[in-house]
């Protein structure tokens, strides 16, 4: 057997592995939800570790917050677990422009708890030192929104 | 000046045992009548006082109806109550043994009833609150038994587990609470509690540059 008749063979196998797996998969129930995320795009994922986590965005958003973000750009969905909420959310995006009215939502909500941070920074200033690492956080997580518009939407 | 210390201390114990039952579980018909009644705990929910829905209404309908309702939207639902989802990375809650306070809560001997409290960590803002009313109430003790040194420690004690607990992550919960309540009650709870908590930990700070002794004890 040469190495043509080799390459030609793993094709044949290929090809009906591939057929099997679709044949499988008919009614979607082969379909994991590990897989099924990778039909999502990586923006969800990056957002989702990054932002979300109040440690890593020294922001806490809610499910009513996420749910209030979207109804500004008039979006609508039920409430759920909070990370299939977010998801809903993403899904919504269809567009660069889409994605940059939800960052936009994004930073004012950022903002306005910021807001509130240096106020109490500010009458209890023992608690500015807590409070600053947390804007700083803040800070850094808008720049990693425009980073992620950048690097998944142009 | 050890009159008003003391004054100060019980104010201390008593507000946290009061945050601590009403962000743990639900008002009951007794607690609400005693915050009605009494002016001083009124005037720590200014809007609930003039409350429209309130009047005209009795204490159980109003329970039953409304503050029910938000405290169960807000504390079990729809909000986080609980530390270490705002202090992992993973945004997850830690129900184990390597709760960020179990081993200090172990070291005080403070046993933490789940079942009772309806609780599932040890890290629930109510039962962080609950830590610092304990401890509150034993600097208290202290206090009447003329133990400066024990009182010092105490504050130091609380001083550490408000900066590196509560302070630094209660906030961001209870103003999500205040932006999200449904009711007044609970609009000013959320307030009140962020306000307290912040005031306290400013209190032990200036107390730490004085190592933690009150200005009559240490001249």
């Amino acid at each position: 057997m040469n190495i043509k008749d080799l390459n030609e063979l793993r094709g044949e196998f290929e090809e009906i592995q591939k057929r099997n797996s679709f044949m499988e998969c008919e009614d979607d129930s082969c379909i994991s939800e590990e897989d099924a995320r990778e039909d999502y795009p990586d923006y969800l994922r990056a957002i989702y570790a990054e932002i979300l986590p109040p440690q890593k965005s020294g922001i806490y958003f809610s499910r009513w917050d996420l749910k209030t973000m979207a109804s500004l750009l008039d979006e609508s969905f039920a409430l759920d677990t909070r990370e299939r909420m977010f998801k809903t959310f993403m899904q919504w995006i269809a567009t660069p422009d889409d994605m940059l009215a939800v960052i936009g939502e994004f930073k004012k909500l950022i903002d306005m708890k910021c807001d509130m941070y240096r106020e109490y920074a500010e009458k209890y200033p023992a608690s500015k030192e807590i409070f600053d690492v947390k804007i700083k956080k803040a800070d850094k997580a808008k720049k990693y929104l425009d980073k992620v518009y950048k690097e998944f939407f142009t | 000046m050890q009159e008003d210390l003391k004054k100060e201390q019980l104010a201390r114990v008593n507000i946290y045992a009061l945050i601590s039952r009403l962000l743990m579980t639900e008002v009951d018909e007794d607690l609400l009548k005693l915050i009605l009644k009494d002016k001083n705990i009124l005037s720590f929910f200014p809007v609930f006082k003039d409350w429209k829905k309130r009047k005209g209404m009795s204490n159980k309908d109003l329970i039953e109806r409304y503050l029910n309702v938000d405290f169960t939207n807000l504390l079990l639902l729809h909000l986080i109550p609980y530390e270490s989802f705002y202090t992992r990375e993973d945004q997850m809650m830690e129900t184990g043994g390597d709760n960020p306070v179990q081993q200090l809560y172990n070291d005080f001997d403070f046993r933490v009833e789940l079942d009772t409290a309806r609780v599932m960590a040890g890290d629930h803002i109510g039962v962080e609150l609950e830590f610092m009313y304990k401890l509150c109430e034993a600097q208290m003790k202290a206090l009447d038994d003329g133990a400066e040194d024990v009182v010092a420690q105490i504050a130091e004690i609380e001083y550490n587990f408000l900066k590196e607990h509560l302070v630094e992550w209660a906030p961001l919960f209870l103003l999500n609470v205040k932006n999200e309540a449904g009711t007044a009650f609970y609009f000013d709870l959320a307030n009140f509690a962020i306000e307290f908590i912040l005031s306290d930990f400013q209190y032990l700070s200036d107390l730490k540059k004085n190592n933690f002794k009150t200005k009559e004890e240490s001249e």
